[in-house]
């Protein structure tokens, strides 16, 4: 692939890419414009690489279109008020003027997380009749049952689970996949690992867990529906990871 | 109304209070759907009359729409129906000093068309309060859910904001104070 003659493109990639990453006007991005670029520069690329780099480009200006149309909507609603007039607004308040403004448009949720009376009783019903951990398993795996612990991916590759060469290509398949699917966007984090069995679902899960750790992919939960995405990154995260535990289950 | 109805809704309405009021798993309040499942499918008049009756406690039902917009989607927390009194806010344990960061970063959020830079965030905070107090307050609201952060370090309007702030009345607010309540010069 020749630079010189990628350069175009490229610079489209990178303003768009800039942007994204800044609170910037999306609307600086001239889309007629680089699309005209992209389009004059098409007929001249032969090769894979050329070609990716060019669908690339097409992907970045359709996240700034997406930006454009939330910069809009967020524009039309009542909550646009000139930046600059915001910014000056809150250097010059005091601060018991700014607390004063925020307590006035606060309504708390009211929620009560003690223990009730029943709630006590339940939970002394529950350990009076749990079974010691000894006895737990022991219709299951005979008298030698463990409780149930954590395998990382070296116990893994001595059980014979996993290959390490294995491994790394399941990786990069799920990596691959995870990219195509979400384009850049986020897409629903149980619909992705779904498969046909139990077994492929949890491994899915647990090689997706994999590239979210390493940065790779992301994750994000909301807690007001319970819905949780993923996307695959470009580059990888920065910043301090989180630990976020995810039950998978039979079915949903 | 006959009195089999009264008391068939003053329990409905009973029990709407009981699942509302006591927190199940991280996340306050109730999905639309499981208010279906514990109240029957006319449980948004059950919260009507809920909604009326803590009224007198000085609550509200406040339904928060999910991504989808389905009724089963929306989460029904509750809620102060008006805003403490500024003593009461001290009260709950978070200082005055935490929530003027707090403000002043969802209205520069709010400037910045709902996404504004981590780092131009606290450059502008930092202008009017001491950088220590800056990074651990956004650390803080982050973790509680009044401001999100994204793989590129964007910050934007978190969910317990959207649930328990009225915005636009603190965009207004903000606005409408006059020049006697300016900070002094330093």
């Amino acid at each position: 692939m020749d630079d010189r003659k990628m350069e175009d493109v490229l610079r489209v990639i990178e303003l768009c890419r800039s942007v994204e990453r800044s609170s910037a006007n999306p609307f600086e991005v001239d889309i007629r414009d680089k699309i005209r670029i992209l389009r004059e520069k098409l007929p001249q690329w032969k090769f894979l690489d050329e070609l990716l780099v060019d669908s690339e480009a097409m992907l970045e200006l359709t996240q700034i279109v997406k930006l454009q149309d939330e910069w809009l909507k967020h524009r039309a609603s009542s909550l646009y008020i000139d930046p600059l007039l915001v910014q000056l607004k809150v250097k010059l308040l005091s601060k018991d003027a700014l607390v004063e403004a925020f307590v006035k448009s606060w309504h708390p949720i009211a929620q009560v997380d003690q223990l009730s009376p029943k709630g006590l009783e339940r939970a002394f019903v529950y350990f009076r009749d749990l079974v010691p951990l000894s006895e737990r398993f022991k219709d299951e795996f005979g008298s030698y049952g463990v409780r149930p612990g954590t395998v990382d991916y070296s116990e893994l590759v001595e059980l014979g689970v996993f290959t390490q060469q294995e491994f790394e290509n399941r990786l990069k398949d799920l990596m691959l996949e995870l990219t195509e699917k979400s384009g850049g966007d986020w897409v629903d984090y149980r619909a992705f690992v779904s498969a046909r069995t139990f077994e492929d679902k949890v491994l899915r899960a647990y090689l997706l867990s994999f590239l979210i750790s390493e940065g790779r992919a992301s994750l994000k939960i909301d807690p007001l529906t319970g819905e949780i995405w993923t996307r695959a990154l470009k580059e990888r995260a920065q910043g301090t990871p989180r630990s976020v535990a995810i039950s998978v289950t039979e079915g949903t | 109304m006959e009195s089999e109805d009264r008391a068939l809704l003053e329990r409905k309405v009973r029990r709407a209070f009981q699942v509302l009021v006591l927190q199940r798993g991280r996340n306050p309040g109730v999905k639309g759907w499981e208010m279906k499942r514990h109240l029957g499918k006319d449980y948004r008049k059950i919260i009507e009359v809920l909604s009326e009756d803590v009224s007198s406690l000085g609550l509200e039902v406040h339904e928060v729409k999910g991504a989808e917009g389905t009724d089963d989607g929306s989460r029904f927390l509750l809620r102060f129906r008006e805003p403490p009194t500024l003593s009461e806010a001290e009260t709950s344990g978070i200082r005055i000093d935490d929530l003027a960061v707090l403000a002043a970063a969802i209205a520069f959020v709010n400037s910045k068309q709902g996404r504004a830079g981590r780092r131009e965030t606290e450059h502008f905070l930092r202008e009017k309060f001491p950088k220590w107090r800056v990074e651990y307050s956004l650390d803080r609201y982050l973790k509680r859910g009044y401001l999100e952060q994204d793989d590129m370090t964007l910050l934007r309007i978190g969910w317990r904001t959207r649930a328990e702030i009225d915005e636009k009345t603190l965009m207004t607010l903000i606005l409408s104070r006059g020049a006697d309540e300016v900070a002094p010069a330093q």
